[in-house]
């Protein structure tokens, strides 16, 4: 997850191709006070507890515009702007409630509040309060900026070696360190699998004949930090003896529940909160096999 | 091979063994409901001697009307039965006269959360300042501020949180609303376990009087940012002086809502664990229900708790 330079916010603001495509007035709504850019030096003068989880992906800056009307709701559109179209994607896709939009590379509306990803893009935009013409406006400011963005981005190649049947589509997350991790599923108080801005993990949730799993496919930068941290979980979780080479089976937990990890290489394959056994080794053979290809 | 020693991991085992958090784990990832009330009917407010709290939660159906206004009047009403409540005065001014003095330097501590829109509504701060005047602070003396509040000239200080789920600390009431009189806030953000050490700080400790929670319009969603589908009105005002009892009540009330609403457990997390540590290494008040009295007046109307 590298971090390219960043240019200073001067230039950022006299430069940046989506602040041209925003209109300055739309619908009566014109623009409030000064356009603002916020970059990782100082996005908690933006939202002070909460930049943490955007410093946890390769944000670069975020660029905020405010529209007011007289007797109407302030909009505010956010446009972030990541280094890799990967982190857009799992950015965006840190809260999935809401319905989904045919907008961009993936586009969701909730009361209010339309976000949306594109290339290295994300978006939010939101009211003050919902009313039908500020819903208007904001999907035709989302659509504005989706078509001022020339090129669709790819999704982390890692999302390609999850099973695709049972995949309940709202519980995908992709992220990189324990603050993404703690914030979508807890697993411990501290970093029991070595996450870092350096390894890549998929969660998601699976459903299959009536059973339910989650899963959780993190890839290490080397093979020796996933044996590490296959040590970690199987010790620290598993409450199980490690040994590099021995394979440790699925444990049934305290609540009922199957869990077990399985590493390929610089991958592991993590499954917990399995009803049954059989759903976790299904989805640890489908994996291991997505991974393979 | 070297064994992995867990030293003071807490994994989520813990938790669904009941061994982490104690009732509050059992609040996140438990099946029963905690039983508030606990406390002896005479149960008084909070002192380390006497580790029994009361907690006022008052409902107003009029509290919020259309477009989610909030009526100022209504709140000031149900601040001011609540307050009489928990001090046991049948008149305002007398109940308001038991956590301020006239010559006191009032510090009326509010939640300005501009990004996340979560702040605590200005109709609660209204009442709190106005029955501090009422009680002969002169309004020169009284700072109703969130950041910049200048706490080490107050003599009291009044903590008016909203409450919110929040990304790193799990919840966010009257112990995170003291969070900017630390001069590192960021230190106590992921793990927030220490929280509870700023309320020890030489210019805070012993200063808080009153805790007013403005539970009107609370947000139980995941964050950093607001999604509205995550906001819902409680019509709710909470009073008492032990912190650490509010942020217990205040994280089933969240608890329950996220449940409900995606019609499965969905554990606030991070686990809180500030709560339990203000508890038991900072001795700020109790997080137990058994030693919560939890007072409930008005409208019970999904209530949650």
């Amino acid at each position: 997850m590298g971090q390219s330079q960043i240019p200073d916010k001067g230039k950022i603001l006299a430069a940046f191709p989506l602040r041209q495509a925003l209109p300055p007035e739309i619908s009566g709504w014109k623009t409030g006070r000064e356009d603002q850019v916020f970059t990782r030096d100082n996005i908690f003068d933006y939202m002070n507890g909460g930049g943490e989880i955007y410093l946890a992906y390769d944000f670069q800056f975020v660029f905020v515009r405010e529209y007011v009307r007289d007797d109407a709701p302030s909009i505010v559109a956010e446009i972030y702007q990541m280094s890799s179209s990967k982190d857009a994607f799992g950015v965006f896709n840190h809260d999935t409630d809401g319905d989904e939009v045919e907008l961009g590379q993936g586009a969701i509306y909730a009361a209010g509040l339309l976000r949306l990803w594109k290339d290295k893009i994300f978006v939010r935009i939101m009211a003050d309060r919902e009313t039908p013409e500020a819903k208007a406006v904001i999907m035709q400011l989302g659509t504005t900026i989706v078509r001022a963005i020339s090129q669709d981005g790819e999704k982390p190649n890692l999302l390609r070696a999850l099973p695709s049947e049972g995949l309940r589509p709202k519980s995908l997350r992709y992220f990189h360190t324990l603050i993404s991790l703690n914030a979508h599923y807890y697993l411990a108080n501290v970093n029991i699998l070595n996450l870092s801005p350096e390894t890549q993990v998929a969660m998601a949730r699976y459903e299959k004949e009536g059973s339910e799993a989650r899963l959780l496919l993190v890839e290490y930068p080397t093979v020796e930090r996933a044996v590490d941290a296959h040590g970690r979980f199987v010790e620290m979780f598993l409450l199980e003896r490690f040994e590099a080479d021995r394979k440790v089976p699925p444990k049934k937990l305290e609540n009922g529940k199957f869990a077990g990890v399985v590493r390929g290489g610089k991958y592991l394959i993590i499954v917990i909160e399995a009803d049954k056994k059989s759903i976790l080794d299904w989805i640890t053979k489908t994996t291991s096999q997505n991974l393979e290809e | 091979m070297k064994k992995r020693r867990a030293g003071r991991a807490f994994t989520r085992r813990d938790f669904i063994k009941g061994a982490a958090m104690g009732t509050l784990g059992m609040a996140l990832y438990g099946k029963g409901k905690p039983v508030f009330a606990g406390a002896k009917a005479d149960a008084v407010p909070f002192t380390a001697e006497n580790p029994e709290s009361v907690v006022v939660l008052i409902r107003n159906e009029r509290a919020i009307g259309a477009a989610d206004k909030v009526d100022a009047a209504v709140v000031q009403e149900m601040i001011d039965t609540a307050v009489k409540q928990f001090s046991g005065e049948a008149d305002a001014a007398k109940a308001w006269a038991k956590y301020v003095r006239a010559d006191d330097t009032v510090g009326v501590k509010f939640t300005r959360c501009d990004y996340m829109r979560v702040h605590t509504d200005q109709a609660v701060i209204d009442a709190v300042v106005k029955r501090v005047g009422e009680a002969g602070v002169g309004q020169d003396r009284i700072y109703a501020q969130d950041g910049g509040l200048p706490f080490a000239k107050c003599t009291a200080l009044i903590n008016v949180p909203s409450v919110k789920v929040h990304t790193l600390t799990g919840i966010a009431v009257s112990m995170k609303n003291y969070i900017n009189f630390s001069p590192a806030p960021s230190k106590y953000h992921a793990p927030s376990t220490n929280l509870g050490e700023i309320f020890l700080m030489p210019d805070v400790k012993g200063k808080t009087r009153l805790i007013v929670v403005d539970i009107l319009r609370p947000y139980f969603g995941p964050g950093p940012q607001i999604n509205p589908l995550h906001r819902w009105n409680y019509h709710g005002i909470m009073v008492s002086n032990d912190p650490v009892a509010v942020e217990s009540v205040c994280l089933n009330i969240c608890q329950a809502k996220r449940n409900l609403f995606k019609g499965e457990a969905w554990p606030i997390t991070p686990p809180p664990d500030f709560i339990a540590a203000a508890d038991k290494t900072y001795k700020l008040g109790t997080s137990d229900p058994a030693k919560i009295k939890l007072i409930k007046l008005g409208w019970d109307k999904d209530i949650l708790i």
